[in-house]
């Protein structure tokens, strides 16, 4: 599901914003850009894209929509040459007019994407905003990757990509389908600050990636991320732990992650079983999924092993 | 007991009990003409500023009739009664440092329209001997300044009424006798002028016995005795704060009474 | 009469309002001119024509966008501070806020309860409403606290406002108990909304936020002038207020309902923005000396000037990105702070 902001959604009480009334209701994402803001001419001129959400950015380089992005936001570092354009900062707070400032025709976003009133000042503004769903399942990548396609109307390159994405997704599957042994226990950390430290339940991105590679959540009482507590990690018994990179770094490496309480009493801290990946890599469920997948199985499966 | 004529009568108390938690005090029947001069003498704990208080209609009587000018405490309002009566604290800090003519100028604080204040702030401040800590915060001065400011605060409040009542609570107490005399001159000068009446809560024996016409004797959360100064005896004295006291006189027929150290303890 | 800190000109002291006034129109005039787009006069001609042409391109930001929420901003930073000033004349305290009295979390509170028992109650309520929803209850949080705080601290001990102060403590104690309670309840969707209202921001301002808010604000100053010269008798403390004729209980929930209307509102439009309550009217006693009837109506200004300066820095600093106002208010409020406490300490 995904769904567009429509102009009909702001009261726009001021005598300046009668013009607003006047477009009529059947304002759609495809003849908004000839509206759009900073196209005052009304003919249409190059498309201009920002982009909220990184595995949004990564769909966008992937169908070659490079030359058309002009703005992204904190969690677009992939590719690198992403983390050359202009940043419109976190995505829960972005700033209206920092955004038109970059004249776009189009803001595709994930759903994470604020707050809301400034979504609905960029609508009101002229500039369709699209909100795409964070379906964290590989059929929500496609889901993605098509429906971007059709907002920059290359829907040829995205079947080509969907093709490509399908066919990999196979090859990287096909290994942990077949396998016999059985699912090791994965425990997900994630730690934005030494002090706040939480592990991921059911329905999250990692619980996702985890039960894709084949594994088993070793939580599973509870929805989304919750505070970490010792007794919940010893009775959890997970035989390896899994961090993001940035949260690994932040509870101090390796060393510090074999401190972290409770986690002395686990297989997985008795054996020094702890995997890293990139956050965006393994979570953000965009075009590098089945390369992510392949890692992360490749990863769980050494750490068994050694 | 002295009974006088009702209609001579400033406040009058009525057998008045209050209760604070489990202490109960009372019950109280005195009165006080206007102009008088009336001390209120006992030891510490007696119930003396509890008296005040209900003098003052911050605590309401829990049984009995408390009257001020012919009229029940309880109907005047806050801000009529403040025309009347003040109350000169024992020792009061304010807060955020306001400046000394602010403070004074409080005094005045329930009248909504008042043209003559700056020159009745100056003038108390006069009074009060003040005048040259005008200008300066409050909280920059030293105890004895600040007992003038509150005092020119009180003298403002009841500067242009007539017959009025000034509760005073051990005002002096930690002041140089010097200041303390100056001090009690200035209110006795203040409240004659006017016809007010002087009730005051005090330690010094001697200051009450030179200063005051009248003493009310407290002990135990009870009115002991209600004497007219010359009629009290140095064994009322003695009874009430459980000492002995000697007395001398000086050339000039004062009298000076201070605890005995020869002496034993009246059983 | 009022004297002032040491070094400051004479002038300053004796027309500090019209100075600031100048400052803050001055302030207003250059942020306009500062933003991620380029404004030139040729928008603001197009703006100042009441055509029925609809406005593009920049002069759409400057009236749709820039001036709201620059205009917002003046009038949030007079809100906070009038409350800031409301609250420590009344506790005699010159570190009481509407933080400390629990009004702020109260609001917060309120909020998140709505959030997360709305979602699980798996009521729907149309989009219309939801944009007002959130704010109605913040507001609602804000005067149910003032309401429970007069109750308790009048059933503790009467009159007392160390009873006062203590029952905001543990009302504060038992909102933040909520949040945190809500927080863990949420899920990641209800943790987004949760998220803005702890940050605080005023990225949601339009003209009928600043017209609610300029009638919230007028209403509340003319209240404020019979209150504020009785409101420094409560220096005194409550009993000497008593004595003088001031009548501290009706005063107190005066203004007692004042702070719960001004921080109520603030808190249910912009969030938690800190600092500019406490440190507006601090520095306007620093300059000017701590009576009220002068007290209140600069803190204003002061209030909201801060911060417009708070607001336009993080508008600006990350174009085109934003930077949460919090860090900035924190930043300007705490070393001026400092430094005016310094030169206070040296002065007198």
């Amino acid at each position: 599901m995904s769904y567009v902001f429509n102009k009909q959604d702001e009261n726009t009480p001021s005598s300046r914003r009668t013009f607003l009334g006047r477009m009529g209701a059947a304002v759609t994402v495809v003849c908004l850009p000839q509206l759009a803001f900073g196209n005052e001419a009304g003919k249409k001129t190059a498309r201009r894209i920002v982009s909220v959400g990184g595995g949004l950015t990564e769909i966008l380089y992937a169908l070659g929509a490079e030359k058309e992005l002009v703005g992204v936001d904190t969690t677009s570092l992939y590719p690198q040459a992403a983390t050359k354009l202009p940043s419109v900062g976190y995505a829960r707070a972005l700033s209206s007019e920092g955004i038109l400032a970059l004249s776009p025709t189009l803001v595709i976003a994930t759903e994470d994407a604020g707050p809301p009133a400034v979504l609905r000042q960029i609508v009101t503004a002229g500039v369709p905003v699209s909100v795409l769903s964070a379906n964290d399942k590989f059929e929500g990548v496609i889901e993605r990757v098509r429906h971007v396609g059709a907002l920059i109307e290359q829907t040829t390159r995205a079947s080509q990509l969907e093709a490509q994405l399908k066919q990999d997704w196979q090859r990287a599957r096909a290994p942990i389908l077949a396998r016999k042994t059985s699912a090791p226990r994965v425990l997900f950390i994630l730690s934005h600050s030494p002090a706040q430290i939480m592990v991921g339940g059911r329905k999250t991105s990692a619980d996702a990636m985890i039960a894709y590679a084949g594994a088993r959540n070793a939580v599973d009482g509870f929805d989304g991320f919750k505070p970490l507590t010792p007794e919940a990690v010893i009775a959890a018994q997970p035989d390896i732990v899994l961090f993001t990179e940035q949260g690994m770094s932040v509870v101090g490496g390796m060393d510090g992650a074999l401190k972290l309480p409770g986690l002395a009493q686990t297989p997985a801290g008795q054996k020094r079983r702890i995997v890293a990946f990139e956050a965006m890599f393994m979570l953000g469920f965009g075009p590098r999924l089945p390369q992510a997948l392949s890692a992360l199985d490749q990863a769980l499966s050494n750490a068994m092993q050694s | 007991m002295t009974t006088l004529p009702a209609v001579s009568e400033l406040l009058a108390l009525e057998r008045v009990t209050v209760s604070l938690g489990r202490q109960s005090f009372g019950p109280f029947t005195l009165s006080i003409r206007p102009g008088e001069q009336v001390a209120i003498l006992g030891p510490s704990g007696a119930g003396k500023s509890t008296l005040l208080k209900l003098l003052a209609r911050e605590l309401m009587p829990t049984s009995g009739q408390a009257h001020f000018d012919q009229r029940p405490l309880s109907d005047w309002s806050l801000a009529d009664l403040s025309r009347r009566r003040a109350i000169l604290p024992q020792s009061h800090e304010v807060a955020f440092g306001l400046p000394v003519e602010l403070v004074i100028g409080l005094g005045r604080v329930a009248r909504t329209y008042d043209s003559n204040l700056n020159s009745i702030v100056q003038q108390a401040a006069g009074q009060a001997c003040a005048m040259h800590l005008l200008g300066r915060r409050f909280d920059t001065l030293s105890g004895g300044e600040k007992a003038r400011v509150h005092m020119a605060r009180v003298f403002a409040q009841l500067w242009d009424a007539e017959q009025g009542l000034l509760l005073v609570d051990e005002p002096l107490a930690a002041l140089d006798p010097g200041l303390q005399f100056e001090l009690m001159d200035a209110i006795n000068t203040f409240a004659s002028r006017r016809g007010h009446a002087i009730l005051a809560i005090l330690h010094d024996i001697n200051q009450a016995l030179q200063g005051f016409e009248r003493l009310i004797l407290i002990k135990h959360g009870k009115l002991v005795g209600d004497y007219q100064t010359s009629h009290v005896s140095l064994s009322l004295l003695e009874a009430l704060y459980g000492v002995c006291l000697v007395c001398a006189t000086t050339d000039e027929g004062e009298l000076i009474v201070a605890p005995s150290l020869k002496r034993n303890v009246p059983a | 009469m009022a004297r002032t800190i040491c070094g400051l000109p004479q002038q300053f002291a004796s027309q500090p309002a019209w100075l600031l006034s100048l400052l803050l129109l001055l302030g207003i005039w250059a942020a306009t001119a500062m933003g991620a787009v380029t404004v030139t006069w040729q928008d603001w001609l197009a703006v100042l024509q009441s055509s029925d042409q609809p406005l593009s391109g920049s002069a759409y930001v400057l009236w749709h966008l820039r001036l709201p929420r620059i205009l917002f901003a003046v009038l949030i930073g007079a809100t906070l501070a009038l409350s800031g000033a409301l609250a420590q004349g009344l506790f005699r305290n010159p570190l009481a806020d509407p933080g400390l009295l629990g009004v702020t979390s109260g609001a917060a509170c309120a909020a998140a309860l709505t959030i997360v028992l709305l979602a699980s109650s798996g009521i729907d309520v149309p989009v219309a409403l939801r944009y007002w929803l959130l704010p109605t209850t913040a507001f609602a949080g804000a005067v149910a606290v003032c309401f429970i705080l007069d109750t308790v601290a009048r059933w503790l001990t009467a009159d007392s406002i160390a009873g006062l102060l203590l029952a905001g403590i543990a009302l504060n104690a038992l909102a933040a108990a909520v949040i945190g309670l809500c927080t863990y309840l949420a899920t990641d969707e209800q943790l987004r909304t949760l998220s803005f209202w702890t940050l605080g921001s005023l990225a949601g301002a339009n003209w009928t936020l600043v017209g609610a808010l300029l009638a919230t604000l007028m209403l509340a100053f003319w209240a404020l002038k019979q209150l504020t010269h009785t409101m420094n008798a409560l220096a005194l403390g409550e009993a000497a207020a008593a004595h003088v004729g001031v009548d501290v209980r009706a005063l107190r929930v005066r203004v007692i309902m004042l702070v719960a209307l001004l921080s109520g509102f603030a808190v249910a439009w912009c969030g938690m923005i800190g600092f500019i309550g406490l440190v507006a009217p601090h520095i306007v006693r620093l300059l000017v000396g701590p009576d009220q009837r002068r007290l209140a109506p600069l803190a204003m200004l002061v209030g909201a000037m801060l911060l417009l300066l708070a607001d336009t820095a993080a508008r600006t600093v990350a174009i085109p990105a934003e930077i949460p106002v919090g860090i900035f208010t924190a930043l300007l409020g705490a070393p001026f702070f400092l430094v005016l406490l310094a030169r206070m300490r040296r002065g007198v």
